[in-house]
């Protein structure tokens, strides 16, 4: 899976973190260990599985009937205009019930859930999102029968850059 | 040949040579600064095709679907017949309540004014205009209040294709903004015209480099960027900043003139207001 | 100052009976994420829009919960399927208790 090689790399960022957080620990370790404590208060990141998991409980979703338009390069990760489409019925005993979007790099990969009903007519969504850094935007779909259906598409977020 | 007449030699050259640098250095300081235009390296169609191949419409189905802007636009047009000043006029006073005596107006500028003895913009003019026939204090650049009346006020050129001057008493101002766009600034030794020029249409590590051709047609914009509308010159502001420059202030004689030059590159473009950018 | 909360509704000008139609919402607010810091290191307090309800005449069509992930003022596109003439009303609600609501008649021919 995809999913595998992404999480054993250590990326540019999260070596710069982990790497300054050491040299912190080193540096002030000894003379002042009530300073090391803020420095790794941050809120605890949950991986894009353990989400998945704690939501469908490891039910098998499809990845299928789902398309997510999305630039290939996002110039600005703060806006990242996303389109979901799906080819699913909307009928009014068959319908997508809820679409679950997320980024998968950011600290808490959840972005928003948008419960739908046959009144929508059409299971497409529209939203800007924030991304921290270049991972995949992922959607998993509930019908109302209870069926998964899910898409993920790469988006590469530049940091630093022309933005002045 | 014996060692002092190769000394000899040696000195005379470094004679000759020290003249001619003394030479060149004066000459230099008389004319006008030589600047070494830049051609493009790509034509305008393979531009447009490198940009659709990196951030295709992306930006411009963003801005047709909402523009945070158009919340500033309304609000610059009820500024626009608020009275304010110790006349107890407004701008709609003397322009007519919708503008109709400004349509077309902003095209014209950034343009010479002999009152100034310099480069006019359309922000300057409308606090001149505040100070002078209104009696008003000028509005803080960069505020909200002043970029939604300049954003309204350009609104009302809409789609009227730009047309500066730079011919008679404007020509040494437009020639100044040139020189400082050729000039390298900064800790990173970069001009305006390396990446905008040169370079335009090739990538900057994940960055394509724009075309000056287009630079001029919509601000104020709203920008990703900045979460918010701004001016042309915070822009120049955030290009000083990344070549590690120090920044000039707002509506200072050099950012006039920087205007007026990338103004007149974007000669015969309609005005588009408010802009969407990244 | 920019007005937080202010709503802009922009739909199709003719709608014919049980059309399904996309609706686009722009709405201003900072969304602000509660990580960010001011320059003398005080954190900025999370102010952002966590529920959205849209109601067509009387019934509830779509809710979204939304996190400090969506982008500054928000913007959305949801589609409708148009298929009686009453008021779509959009109801936004942030985390400090503001409430911010527009409402647009719909009248398919």
């Amino acid at each position: 899976m995809e999913q595998k090689g992404k999480d054993l790399a250590l990326s540019r960022r999260a070596f710069l973190k982990t790497g300054g957080a050491a040299c912190a620990m080193f540096l002030v370790a000894g003379s002042l260990p009530s300073l090391v404590k803020p420095a790794f208060g941050a809120p605890k990141e949950e991986s894009i599985t353990d989400v998945l998991r704690r939501q469908f409980g490891g039910k098998q979703v499809s990845q299928s009937h789902v398309d997510i338009k999305a630039p290939i390069i996002a110039e600005n990760g703060a806006v990242v205009p996303i389109t979901i489409v799906s080819d699913l019925p909307m009928r009014s005993d068959d319908y997508v019930k809820r679409i679950n979007v997320y980024a998968e790099g950011n600290a808490e990969p959840f972005v928003a859930g948008i419960d739908l009903t046959p009144a929508n007519g059409k299971a497409e969504f529209a939203l800007r999102i924030k991304m921290r850094k270049t991972a995949n935007v992922r959607v998993v779909l509930e019908t109302s029968k209870g069926k998964l259906y899910g898409a993920a598409r790469s988006v590469k977020v530049t940091i630093g850059g022309c933005g002045g | 040949m014996s060692r002092f007449s190769r000394a000899f030699v040696l000195l005379a050259c470094a004679g000759v040579l020290t003249a001619g640098a003394w030479k060149y250095s004066f000459a230099g300081e008389e004319a006008a600064p030589r600047i070494k235009e830049y051609t493009p390296n790509i034509s305008s169609q393979e531009y447009e095709k490198r940009y659709n191949a990196v951030y295709g419409k992306s930006t411009e189905k963003m801005a047709e679907e909402g523009n945070p802007a158009d919340f500033m636009l309304d609000d610059g047009k009820d500024l626009f017949g608020k009275a304010e000043g110790s006349a107890g006029k407004s701008c709609a006073s003397c322009h007519g309540a919708n503008g109709e005596k400004l349509k077309g107006v902003a095209a014209t500028f950034p343009k010479y004014d002999p009152a100034i003895n310099g480069i006019n913009t359309v922000a300057l003019q409308i606090n001149r205009c505040r100070q002078e026939h209104m009696g008003a204090a000028p509005l803080k650049y960069e505020t909200y209040d002043q970029l939604a009346l300049e954003l309204y006020v350009k609104s009302l050129s809409n789609g009227v294709p730009i047309k500066v001057s730079i011919d008679g008493p404007a020509k040494p101002f437009y020639e100044a903004g040139k020189a400082y766009y050729y000039k390298r600034h900064g800790q990173f030794n970069f001009s305006c015209a390396i990446c905008h020029v040169k370079y335009a249409g090739h990538m900057m590590r994940a960055n394509l480099l724009s075309s000056n051709r287009h630079h001029a047609d919509h601000w104020p914009a709203y920008r990703l960027d900045w979460g918010a509308a701004g001016s042309f010159q915070k822009r120049f502001r955030g290009c000083n900043k990344n070549v590690r420059q120090e920044v000039l202030p707002f509506q200072c004689e050099t950012y006039r003139d920087l205007e007026l030059y990338l103004t007149y590159q974007a000669n015969g473009l309609p005005i588009q207001v408010p802009g969407f950018k990244m | 100052m920019p007005a937080v909360g202010r709503i802009k509704i922009r739909m199709p000008h003719t709608i014919s009976r049980g059309q399904v139609v996309p609706v686009d919402v722009l709405v201003t607010h900072p969304m602000e994420t509660g990580l960010r810091k001011t320059k003398d290191g005080k954190v900025i307090p999370a102010y952002f829009i966590n529920g959205v309800d849209i109601f067509y005449g009387g019934d509830r069509i779509t809710h979204c919960d939304w996190t400090i992930a969506v982008s500054a003022n928000p913007f959305m596109t949801f589609y409708l399927k148009a298929d009686k003439a009453a008021p779509l009303r959009i109801v936004y609600k942030d985390n400090k208790g503001g409430v911010y609501q527009e409402t647009v008649q719909i009248n398919p021919r």
